[in-house]
């Protein structure tokens, strides 16, 4: 039961690959993808239930494996699939309707859409840590079609900077693999296990230090380069502004879920051996990423391309969180991860309406959103508020909570240092996206017909709902799988 | 393979030393059809390297990874290449580069060194094969990424990645010889799949840019 539950969270985005190929046009391609997405969240869902009150669902030798920290990044995902499922929709509706997508495009769109979704929720749910190394590559050659789908110029190098970044870095990432397979080397176990993460975590205090602490460097600069952790974020500004918007919050909100994912598995099993190294590591990182995010927010003409650059922001105080550490601080991390997640959907869904009514991504061409589309100019404006970390939504609790982690640490000063930084980024991202919410529209932007406007409309809402709802209250069952995935994680 | 040697032990440094040699002499040429030449010899340099372990500790999955190596990366990638981007958008001379060549292949030599500098002894206690091919794996990887760096052009830069994964396989089989073979395949399949992206990525490119040299990748700043 639990092996079907984790099967079908993965296979069933991939209803959206099969339906276009079968005659489905816009509507029909755009149906599937949402439909597949929110069956996949059931499925996430009930295997976290299963999976908190029984056990780790171990099979094939750990080729499979789920824990409580794989179903919690699994729910995340497959939540940000449905809500992009949905983005999908209309998206597609509206580029076929101006005839500026293809058939041929379309069937691309929901293919790729499809198979991206599908390689990360599998490399969420697998124990080898080789194969999560194939999946996650696999998982950046389906994105880099899908920002390079709307064939302009500008998209195809974007995809190009994209595609041969992220595979270097994370070609990096496979060095570092080895390495950890080669720390294993004195324990006595078959081959194969020294790959699967169940094992390494078992025997972590037996692992080789120094090939270990190469390794996590190694992995950390090949992950992080997936992550978007500065210097290594140079691809993702671009990415994500040229990317069709249901896909840059795929990109944003899912693919850099999984590769911090990665990172914290791997973070896990230095601990024994290395202690606070990892931690030390991530928090320059961390403190890189979010200085650099804080400040390209200040100077940044592209809507799209601000909310990258907070992604990036966001990434690092993630990193921040881990390296801080504690209860305080794993638990922030991870509640700050789905916070993000669901707070970047809805900003890059209600991006993508402004560009299909404005026909631009650039800030100063974007005025009066309120008046013109209430619920996206709404969605807009809340969702900064709630993404820039302003009560009542969850990120302000998740970024509370690793601020105060930051005054429990070793080094109370990085508490203070991160308030600041948090400040600038706050200052920065409001000043542009409050302009673009209010005041008059420029004549001649486009309104949407009515079926796309309704499903376009309802991610945003739900997101929004979701992130009220976690910023006044943690249901106890998600309290009670955070709390179960942090002993996977020290 | 304990004894250092071992006729196998001297075929296997040998053959490291020379895809090393490869790949400084992709950084030290201005052609592309030489680009994928070096990267052809290099391949097929690395199925040797592969039969040779395989040979060695008697593994059946890597004899398959030896016969994979030699099809896919020796004929399959030169050869499409060459038909597909070449030929079809005759390409020659390599313009767009950033470094002089004397000062690429200097920095290389620094690379090569820190590479052995990185993989001394004491940061891998008891290697699994008594040979001298990590530090050259290492260099390699490094060689590829400054390819990278160096070049402008899109299909220098693939080669570039080509190369750092060549390296990053040679590492794998002398480091650890006996990946589980799911992962090695999957990992051949990424590697394909990505190949095939890329080229299409390239001549997309090359037909809205007239050409495809990163160079002119500059509208996207900020």
């Amino acid at each position: 039961m639990t092996l079907t539950l984790s099967i079908l969270a993965w296979a069933l985005p991939l209803l959206g690959a099969v339906v276009p190929w079968a005659g489905a046009r816009a509507r029909g391609t755009g149906i599937a993808t949402a439909a597949g997405g929110a069956g996949s969240l059931a499925a996430a869902i009930a295997l976290a239930v299963r999976i908190v009150s029984g056990h780790p669902l171990k099979l094939l030798g750990g080729f499979i494996y789920v824990d409580s920290l794989s179903a919690f990044f699994v729910a995340t995902v497959a939540l940000v699939v449905t809500l992009a499922g949905l983005g999908s929709y209309s998206y597609l509706r509206a580029e076929e309707e101006r005839h500026e997508l293809s058939p041929l495009q379309v069937r691309l769109y929901g293919t790729f859409f499809a198979v991206f979704a599908a390689l990360m929720l599998a490399a969420l749910q697998t124990g080898n840590l080789g194969l999560l190394w194939v999946l996650v590559e696999a998982s950046t050659l389906a994105s880099a079609v899908l920002v390079a789908l709307e064939a302009r110029a500008t998209s195809l190098e974007a995809a190009w900077k994209y595609i041969i970044i992220s595979s270097f870095g994370v070609t990096i990432a496979l060095v570092g693999t080895l390495f950890v397979y080669y720390s294993a080397i004195f324990l006595h176990v078959s081959p194969d296990q020294r790959l699967t993460w169940p094992t390494l975590f078992a025997h972590a205090s037996a692992l080789q230090g120094p090939s270990l602490r190469l390794a996590f460097l190694l992995v950390l600069v090949g992950y992080g380069t997936k992550v978007g952790l500065a210097p290594m974020h140079t691809w993702l500004p671009d990415a994500h502004s040229e990317a069709p918007s249901p896909a840059s919050a795929m990109l944003s909100a899912a693919l850099l879920n999984t590769g911090m994912y990665a990172i914290i598995r791997f973070q896990a099993l230095t601990t024994a051996e290395l202690g606070r190294y990892a931690n030390d590591v991530l928090l320059i990182f961390g403190f890189a990423s979010l200085l650099v995010g804080a400040l390209f927010m200040i100077e940044c003409a592209n809507f799209k391309r601000l909310f990258a650059y907070s992604s990036i922001e966001h990434m690092g105080i993630i990193a921040i969180a881990l390296g801080f550490g504690g209860v305080l601080g794993y638990y922030g991390a991870l509640l700050q991860t789905l916070t993000h997640a669901i707070g970047k959907s809805v900003l890059f869904l209600a991006s993508g309406d402004v560009v299909l009514r404005y026909r631009s991504r650039s800030v100063s061409d974007v005025r009066g959103l309120l008046p013109l589309a209430p619920v996206t100019g709404l969605a807009l404006l809340l969702g900064s508020l709630a993404i820039l970390g302003s009560p009542p939504f969850g990120i302000f609790l998740s970024e509370f909570t690793i601020v105060r982690a930051g005054f429990g640490s070793h080094a109370a000063w990085l508490g203070f240092l991160l308030l600041a930084l948090l400040v600038i980024a706050f200052v920065a991202f409001s000043r542009t996206a409050v302009g673009m919410v209010f005041g008059a529209p420029p004549h001649g932007t486009a309104s949407l017909a009515a079926p796309s406007r309704w499903v376009g409309g309802s991610p945003l809402v739900v997101g929004l709902g979701l992130l009220l709802l976690l910023g006044l209250w943690i249901p106890g069952g998600l309290n009670e799988l955070i709390m179960h995935a942090m002993r996977s994680m020290t | 393979m304990t004894s250092a040697t071992s006729v196998e032990t001297i075929l296997l440094n040998l053959a490291s030393v020379l895809i090393l040699l490869c790949a400084f002499a992709c950084l030290g040429s201005k052609l592309f059809d030489r680009y994928v030449g070096y990267y052809a010899v290099q391949s097929v340099l690395l199925s040797v390297v592969a039969a040779i372990v395989a040979y060695d500790l008697d593994a059946g999955p890597l004899w398959a990874l030896a016969v994979l190596t030699l099809l896919i990366k020796g004929v399959g990638i030169p050869l499409s290449t060459r038909r597909y981007l070449l030929a079809r958008l005759s390409l020659k001379r390599d313009a767009a580069i950033a470094l002089g060549l004397s000062t690429t292949l200097l920095i290389g030599a620094v690379l090569t060194g820190l590479a052995y500098f990185a993989m001394r002894p004491s940061t891998l206690p008891g290697l699994l094969l008594d040979t001298a091919a990590v530090p050259l794996a290492m260099a390699v990887v490094l060689l590829g990424g400054l390819c990278m760096v160096v070049r402008r052009h899109t299909i220098a830069q693939l080669l570039g990645w080509l190369i750092v994964e060549n390296g990053v396989f040679l590492g794998a089989i002398t480091l650890v010889a006996t990946f589980p073979f799911i992962v090695e395949a999957g990992i051949f399949l990424d590697l394909v799949a990505g190949v095939l992206i890329m080229l299409a990525l390239v001549s997309g490119l090359a037909q809205r840019l007239a050409s495809a040299s990163a160079d002119d990748l500059r509208r996207l700043n900020g």
